[in-house]
């Protein structure tokens, strides 16, 4: 068709040939080129010229991308009544098992897949989030050559020039990189194409790496193994600067078993210590947390080893290590040591040998077969590769689904000297922008796909929806490259279990279920390598001098930086420091006294030649003279969110030169949801109540305040307790409580809660419904920590109600305290007079400020507006689904609360109180049960049950 | 003390009547419009014309533009109605309660002050419809019947509040107009030119001074002084309830609602000093507001003041005497944290300052007792500041402080309503009498 605008350069009168087209389809251009052009005749062109340039833009519809007719339904789809898939969610090679719950075919939540053993129906942040990372508006839509757009069949040119000179040299200088890999159908392909291409290799690297863990796995038994705590069976637990319950492959699975023994009311109490240097999920869970440098631990490590593995008598260490030793001797079997990912392999291969002494192994932990692809060593595989890149010896390299340029130093510099670079990318990131060739990545809910977990249970990834902006999997790109004719994942994925699940039943029930059977890994016999001599740690951390450790850890939410572009986990406060929006370098108080820093004021970091800004933040409870700092910030091609948030650590690792901390004189800005400065309180809160079990055994109900809680008759003016059937309350048992805030990214999910940046939190205008109060107490140096999810109380005497002037928040017969947002006309009183502050304003449109496209959006939660008050609903939409699931089916109702469903440690139980048998009804009458802020004389439907710690009495606090 | 003239001895009730006349009708010996006014007006106008814009601007952007926050989500807007409500007691108190109580001094004030009034209320009302999230709803606080079978909240406070400034601004302003009846009768009488002749007849609503009218008018004004005095009392109690009707640390007192109405009559006697001192002598009132009048007024000053001290002793005292932690550490917050200045600001300009005025000498030494007036203004200013923002600033939960910094819109909004206040004010300065000259010759005659 010829474009419109050459019409009005003909004389009057003509038409031009290649307009017949256009007179077909619009008789009346006829007439109107016809006549001599008027202004009123040429505007109705241009007018018909705007309207065919909307045509044009309708897709136009290819055999296999039809529209489906909104009259008729696709298959399966019925408005207003979700489905629900199952897949998995990868993170560095290791899977945890979700179900995707789709509404009008749209994926709009995440949550845990019960069957499967590494989430047993919970979630992480992560996977809770993934909802943003699937509809990111900055993913890539299209391949890239040197930053121009190029077709696929450009890129399908390119791969095949690729194996052209690969066949004519024979020598191709083809490698691969990639992060570990968990997928069978993934490492096949990477087989393939080291197959096709003779001489080329696979380089595996994460930039947040667990090769210790492995190489020291593989030290103490000879063999790759993959050695995994089974909590369940473990009574005393001493944790050296552990990841277990914070990040750790297998952590949820870890943190349920963990916290279902933590409740002293429903059975026997495990005990766990904990040492670190900087605190941790798992060192505030502990009973006894304990402080020591990396070079502390590594000492602590050797004195262990001296007592445990070669019966030493003990000289020197910290006061409290043989108290613990001899309580991890009287529990032969049920005793583990668990080391973390920061320590250097031989540290762990000690620690290997000494669970083997303490005779957990098949009890409190076991010996598996790695799930992972092909498991290397990958830090030096990277290092490998950057030298063959600096001499040249690398002609072609595909990127997959790492970002080696953002993470690694110097890794840049060596890519520019590779002559064909391919990097498979969700976004334009760094790497992807410097190599030649940038091709689009689908995202896991896009294409088929397989993952493992860390026990090896297998996972088939079905693909949740269509692909919003074009992109491949890396199998597709892998087969492509390795010459194959095209094949579907699908028929790949297919392929690689075709043993296993065969006929097409199977198959289906595998998807259905998320889990592949009995695809766990097998224990290995080998038996440990005893450890020659005494165990001498090796020095692992970057950088040192005598008064300064500098650590560069994970970001908790952004981990190695790839989810920089997800508003939610920027603004989570991160489980201890409350900040978001950035990562403030966290210095222990007492440096931060020595140095007279407050927290935002602006150090310089010098360590050997390189040097960056930023600010400080004073973590409590960090080992002196250890600084922290999160990698994963400062990302400059993260996306339009997550673009220069924070501060770009990465140049700092690595470098093995003395740390400098230098204050610039300048104060800087942290945004906090943390609005004060870090209290510290000197006595027992009422607020967090917390005991021992010593205490707890003395007398079981010394914290509850439940039974004080019932009303007096006569001061009960209002009528309190609504007349309903139901009565919907929650118990949060503050023991299992971890902190992870797993359930405040469920909510903001579930709730379409909106992000508001980062200037409005430092404008004190967060939007969470559910936040998780963090309190200190005791010394800045040694904190006792406690972690508190706060959210609407529902309280049967709410104060939010009498004071709203138009009823906008009213009480139902079911307990609930509902807001009618059509109502509210903002006066904000019932924040004000809120005491557990748990309500958020609108100061402005902020969801209509989101970036995340509506169809992302929960369509059964309404989008709070302007200028109106929202809160925790206690999920009444769901509560509604359960109402229509219960009359429909006749049974009774399972509500089950987003915050609930995606908690770990099951510490969230919701229910119908008036149900004596409803698990929220046995917990409530636990002795442990309080509500806060009783002298409120509120009646929460929310209450909690107190912190019990098994403090071992043979170690003075 | 009490030998201070009331009026200057030689004044007549027709001189009187020619002097305030004058001043509206730009007649007589003074070359008016003066020039002050001009000045005066022009800079009324300018403050107004930037609250236009804030108020523009905040209906456009939302409520984001100010500073109010969480947990600090009352700020400014509800300082401000705070403080011009208070400001708004003292011509009721004056005009009202002081007529009930037939005092003779209150004659030569009673029209400035119910100006005042008429003026701080009318600023008073704009802020509890400015500080809705959704203002154009603002009449949902009203029970009117409605298709949607919805009706207001009556337990709470906010509703109660709505009520008492309606109330409370509808009341002023009748009993500000009814009281210039026959002054505007006197100005339609002797206006030169048709247009005000029209003007103020149309507007002295036919009153001409008939026995009959004057003694409807007589007992209509003593019935609506009487509805006055105990409406300031329930006005200012309210808006006590407002706080104090809440569960929120430093609000849930049980004095609010008298502390309140201290405070009210310390900022109604202040403002009306604040005003007449400049104005007896800009427009040569010294006959009839002669230093008596300073001197009582200054007075009222000291008791309204001792009074409001009382208050905040008691709220120290019960802050430590109660049980709740919270308040005790909102309360060190206040009295030593990052607001003291704000906390020790109140003490010294309301309660300090104030203290001079135990002295004849020094509550004639004009000046001074200005500037006592203008710091008992300001700091009545802070103490709803420090009401206000320190309180929810320092919630039960630690997890839950914060701060709050009101933003340029927010300032914007006061330095608008003073502009609004000014204006008004000053329109009624140049076109109605500023002493009423019906009951000053009543007075006159009842001296002879």
């Amino acid at each position: 068709m010829p474009p419109l605008d050459r019409l009005p350069d003909d004389p009057a009168g003509h038409v031009p040939d290649d307009a017949q087209e256009w007179i077909r389809r619009f008789p009346v251009l006829e007439q109107a080129l016809s006549h001599p052009l008027d202004r009123r005749r040429t505007l109705k062109l241009l007018a018909l010229a705007l309207a065919g340039g909307g045509l044009a833009g309708c897709d136009p519809g290819t055999p296999d991308r039809g529209f489906v007719s909104a009259v008729r339904a696709a298959p399966g789809v019925i408005p207003g009544v979700p489905n629900i898939y199952a897949s998995a969610h990868v993170r560095d090679g290791y899977a945890h098992g979700i179900l995707v719950t789709h509404q009008m075919g749209r994926p709009i939540k995440v949550e845990g897949n019960p069957a499967h053993p590494a989430s047993l129906g919970a979630t992480d942040i992560f996977a809770q989030a993934a909802i943003q990372d699937f509809y990111d508006p900055d993913r890539a839509s299209g391949p890239l050559q040197d930053g121009m757009p190029a077709s696929w069949q450009e890129v399908t040119t390119a791969l095949q020039a690729l194996r052209a000179q690969g066949a004519a040299s024979g020598t191709p200088g083809l490698r691969i990189l990639t992060g570990t890999v968990g997928s069978p159908t993934l490492g096949a392909a990477i087989d393939a194409v080291l197959a096709a291409h003779p001489g080329a290799v696979w380089h595996q690297w994460d930039a947040i790496g667990r090769d210790a863990v492995r190489q020291g796995a593989a030290l103490a038994y000879g063999l790759p193994a993959m050695v995994i705590p089974d909590l369940r069976q473990v009574d005393v637990m001493l944790a050296v600067d552990s990841d277990m319950l914070d990040s750790a492959p297998g952590h949820l699975r870890h943190a349920r078993a963990f916290a279902a023994r933590r409740n002293p009311v429903r059975g026997p109490m495990n005990r766990l210590y904990a040492v670190e240097p900087t605190p941790s999920l798992t060192g505030i869970a502990a009973d006894h947390r304990f402080i020591a440098t990396p070079a502390g631990c590594d000492e602590i490590i050797g004195r262990l080893g001296a007592r445990i593995l070669r019966n030493e008598a003990p000289s020197g260490g910290p006061p409290w290590l043989e108290a613990v030793v001899a309580d991890l001797r009287a529990h032969p079997g049920r005793a583990l040591i668990h080391l973390g990912p920061d320590h250097g392999p031989e540290s762990h291969a000690a620690i290997h040998a000494m669970n083997e002494a303490l005779g957990g192994r098949g009890q409190a932990f076991g010996v598996f077969e790695p799930p992972e692809y092909g498991p290397a060593s990958t830090q030096s595989s990277l290092s490998d590769l950057m030298d063959d890149m600096e001499n040249g010896r690398v002609r072609a390299l595909l990127i997959l689904d790492v970002n080696p340029v953002y993470q690694v130093p110097r890794f840049a510099e060596a890519l520019r000297r590779v002559p064909l670079s391919v990097a498979l990318a969700d976004r334009p990131h760094e790497t992807a922008m410097a190599a030649r060739w940038h091709i689009p990545l689908a995202h896991g809910f896009e294409e088929w796909g397989d993952a493992r977990a860390d026990d090896g249970t297998a996972t088939i990834l079905q693909p949740q929806a269509m692909p919003l902006y074009g992109g491949v999997s890396a199998v597709t790109l892998l087969r492509a490259c390795a010459g194959e004719a095209v094949r579907s994942a699908r028929d790949q994925v297919r392929a690689t279990w075709r043993d296993r699940l065969g006929p097409e039943r199977d198959w289906r029930a595998a998807l259905a279920a998320g889990v592949v059977p009995a695809t766990a890994a097998a224990r290995i016999d080998a038996a440990i390598v005893p450890p020659g001599g005494p165990f001498v740690p090796v020095r692992h951390t970057s950088g040192g001098s005598a008064d300064l450790t500098l650590l560069l850890r994970p970001d908790p939410h952004l981990w190695d930086g790839r989810e920089a572009n997800n508003p939610w986990l920027q603004e989570l406060p991160r489980p201890l420091s409350k900040t978001v929006w950035g990562n403030p370098l966290l210095i222990p108080p007492d440096l931060a006294q020595a140095r007279g820093l407050r927290n935002g004021d602006t150090v310089a970091l010098m360590v050997g030649a390189r040097r960056v800004e930023l600010p400080v933040w004073v973590q409590p409870g960090q080992a002196p003279g250890c600084i922290v700092g999160f990698l994963g910030s400062g990302r400059r091609h993260a996306g339009e969110t997550g673009n220069a948030v924070g501060t770009d650590l990465y140049p700092l690792r690595d470098e093995s030169a003395l740390v400098r901390m230098v204050a610039t004189g300048r104060a800087g800005v942290v945004a906090c949801t943390e609005h004060h400065a870090t209290v510290i309180a000197d006595a027992p809160s009422d607020i967090v109540r917390h005991g021992t079990l010593a205490q707890f055994r003395r007398d079981p109900a010394f914290l509850g305040n439940a039974r004080q809680d019932e009303p007096v008759p006569a001061a009960a003016l209002y009528r309190r307790k609504p007349d309903a059937p139901v009565a919907w309350g929650m118990s949060i048992d503050l023991n299992a409580c971890i902190g992870c805030n797993a359930c405040m990214t469920a909510c903001q999910a579930e709730n379409n809660v909106p992000v508001v940046g980062r200037s409005e939190v430092l404008r004190q205008r967060e939007m969470h419904w559910l936040r998780i109060d963090r309190t200190y107490e005791g010394t800045q140096d040694a904190p006792d920590t406690f972690f508190q999810p706060m959210l609407c109380m529902h309280c049967e005497q709410a104060p939010c109600e009498t004071v709203c002037p138009v009823g906008a928040t009213m009480h139902d017969s079911e307990g609930l305290n509902v807001m009618v947002y059509n109502r509210c006309v903002g006066t904000k009183f019932c924040s004000n007079n809120c005491p557990y502050k748990v309500r958020r304003f609108n100061y402005f449109a902020f969801a209509e400020q989101e970036r995340r496209p509506p169809i992302s959006r929960n369509p059964d939660v309404s989008v709070r507006a302007r200028g109106v008050m929202e809160k925790c609903t206690f999920c009444v939409q769901r509560i509604a689904q359960a109402r229509i699931a219960a009359d429909r089916d006749g049974v009774p109702e399972q509500v089950v609360t987003a915050c609930q469903a995606a908690c770990p440690t099951q510490a969230i139980t919701f229910g119908d109180i008036n149900d004596p048998d409803a698990a929220v009804s046995h917990r409530k009458v636990s002795p442990l049960t309080y509500v806060a802020l009783p002298e409120q004389g509120t009646h929460p439907r929310v209450t909690y049950e107190g912190r019990i710690r098994n403090r071992n009495p043979a170690i003075a606090l | 003390m009490t030998s201070l003239p009331v009026i200057a001895p030689d004044e007549t009730a027709q001189s009187l009547t020619e002097r305030i006349c004058a001043v509206a009708l730009r007649e007589g010996a003074p070359a008016w419009t003066p020039v002050w006014w001009w000045l005066a007006f022009g800079l009324s106008l300018g403050l107004l014309g930037l609250g236009v814009v804030a108020v523009m601007w905040l209906f456009y952007a939302g409520l984001g533009i100010w500073g109010i926050d969480w947990p600090v989500a009352w700020g400014l807007d509800i300082l401000n109605y705070v403080w011009w409500i208070a400001i708004a007691s003292g011509g009721t108190f004056i005009s009202a309660l002081f007529f009930l109580l037939g005092v003779e001094w209150r004659t030569a004030l009673n029209r400035l002050a119910e100006s005042l009034t008429l003026c701080a209320a009318l600023c008073a009302a704009i802020f509890p419809i400015l500080h809705l999230g959704r203002p154009w709803f603002f009449y949902w606080l009203f029970p009117y019947p409605n298709t949607m079978g919805l009706w207001a909240q009556f337990r709470s406070p906010l509703v109660w509040d709505f009520f008492a400034i309606l109330t409370y601004v509808l009341a002023s302003i009748l009993f500000w107009y009814f009281g210039l009846l026959p002054d505007l009768a006197t100005l339609r009488d002797r206006a030169r030119g048709q247009g005000r002749r029209v003007f103020y007849g149309v507007l002295a609503l036919g009153f001409r001074g008939s026995g009959r009218q004057w003694q409807h008018y007589r007992s209509v004004y003593a019935v609506m002084a009487a509805l006055m005095a105990p409406l300031v009392v329930s006005v200012h109690s309210i808006v006590g309830m407002d706080f104090a009707g809440s569960a929120a640390t430093g609000w849930h007192s049980t004095q609010f609602p008298p502390f309140f109405v201290f405070g009210a009559a310390l900022s109604g006697f202040a403002v009306v000093l604040l005003a007449l001192l400049p104005l007896r002598s800009l427009l040569g009132l010294h006959p009839y507001v002669t230093e008596r009048h300073i001197d009582v007024l200054g007075r009222l000053l000291l008791t309204s003041s001792l009074c409001v001290g009382y208050a905040y002793v008691m709220d120290a005292f019960a802050t430590f005497y109660g049980p709740d932690a919270a308040d005790r550490t909102m309360f060190m917050l206040r009295a030593f944290g990052l607001y003291a200045p704000v906390y020790w600001g109140t003490i010294v300009l309301n309660i300090v300052f104030p203290q001079l005025l135990w002295w004849q000498s020094l509550r004639l030494t004009q000046p001074l007792v200005w500037l006592i007036a203008l710091g008992v203004l300001t700091g009545m200013w802070l103490e709803r500041f420090q009401i206000i923002v320190t309180s929810l600033a320092r919630t039960q939960l630690p997890s839950a402080w914060g701060q709050y910094t009101p933003t340029i819109w927010e300032w914007s909004l006061l330095f608008g309503t003073i502009g609004l206040f000014l204006t008004a004010f000053l329109l009624i300065v140049r076109l109605m009498p500023v002493i009423a000259m019906a009951e000053m010759r009543a007075m006159l005659r009842g001296m002879r």
